[in-house]
C-alpha cells in the first residue's frame, strides 16, 4: 500500500543556507557514525582471534588510508556531538533568529574541523 | 503521550547520554587504534572502559535506530519497504551491540 502522507520536500528545490547544510549534514553524519560503530563493534570482535591474526588489521590501521579513516570517522562524531548540542539549545527555545542560526552553524562546521584536529593531538600526546 | 513525543523524549535523553560518551570514545579510540595488540586488549578488558564502551554502544545503536527510521519516514514512500527497513533496523541495533558485548567479556 502506497502512503498518501508527503514525503519531505526534495533538498535541490531549496536555496542552500548554513542551518540547511548542517541539517543535512547532520543525518549525514548520523548514517556515517552508525557504520563507524559497526565497524568498531567487529575491530573489537575480532580481537579474539588472537594477537598472530590482529597483525594484518594492525598494519591496516595504521597506514595512510587507516589513519584517514579515523579521522574521518572522529570529525564525523565530532560534528554530531556539536550539531546534537545546537540542537539541545534549540530545543530549550534559544537560538531561533536568522542570524543566530548562521552563527551556530558555522560554530558546528568549522568546530567540528578544530576539535577533530584538538582530540588528534590529544590523544597522541601531542598536547 | 503519543508516540512521536515519546519517541522524541527518548531521543533527546538518549542524545544527552550519548554526548560524554562519544568524547570518551573518540579520545580513546585515536589514543589505541594504531596500538599494539596487547594495548588494544588492555582497554577493552579493563572493567571501567568495558563498561563505557558497552553502554556506549547500546546507547549509539539506539540513538541511531530512532533517528534513522525518522530518515526513513521522510524519504520511504512504498510503506512495505519502509516497514521491513525499520524491522532490520531494530533488529540490527539489539543483535550488533548484544554479540559484540559477549564477545568482549570473553577476551
Amino acid at each position: 500500500m502506497e502512503n498518501k502522507e508527503p514525503l519531505s520536500p526534495h533538498i535541490q528545490i531549496y536555496r542552500w543556507h548554513i542551518s540547511s547544510l548542517v541539517s543535512i549534514s547532520h543525518r549525514i553524519t548520523g548514517i556515517i557514525n552508525i557504520i563507524a560503530i559497526t565497524l568498531i563493534c567487529l575491530w573489537a570482535s575480532l580481537l579474539l582471534l588472537g594477537e598472530s591474526n590482529y597483525i594484518m588489521i594492525n598494519s591496516f590501521l595504521s597506514s595512510l588510508i587507516g589513519k584517514f579513516i579515523i579521522l574521518g570517522f572522529t570529525w564525523s562524531f565530532s560534528f554530531q556531538v556539536l550539531s546534537e548540542i545546537r540542537h539541545f539549545i534549540m530545543d530549550l527555545g534559544y537560538g531561533f533568529e536568522l542570524k543566530t542560526t548562521k552563527i551556530s552553524g558555522l560554530l558546528v562546521i568549522f568546530g567540528s574541523i578544530i576539535l577533530t584536529v584538538v582530540f588528534y593531538l590529544i590523544g597522541k600526546n601531542f598536547i | 503521550m503519543i508516540n512521536a513525543t515519546k519517541k522524541w523524549i527518548f531521543l533527546k535523553i538518549s542524545g544527552a547520554i550519548l554526548v560524554p560518551l562519544m568524547l570518551w570514545f573518540i579520545l580513546n579510540l585515536i589514543t589505541i587504534y594504531d596500538q599494539e595488540y596487547v594495548n588494544v586488549v588492555n582497554f577493552f578488558t579493563n572493567s571501567l572502559s568495558k563498561f563505557l564502551f558497552s553502554i556506549f554502544i547500546i546507547v549509539a545503536y539506539f540513538f541511531s535506530a530512532l533517528s534513522i527510521s525518522e530518515v526513513f519516514e521522510d524519504y520511504i514512500m512504498n510503506d512495505k519497504i519502509k516497514n521491513a527497513a525499520n524491522r532490520l533496523l531494530y533488529a540490527s541495533a539489539v543483535a550488533i551491540p548484544s554479540i559484540t558485548i559477549i564477545l568482549i567479556s570473553s577476551l
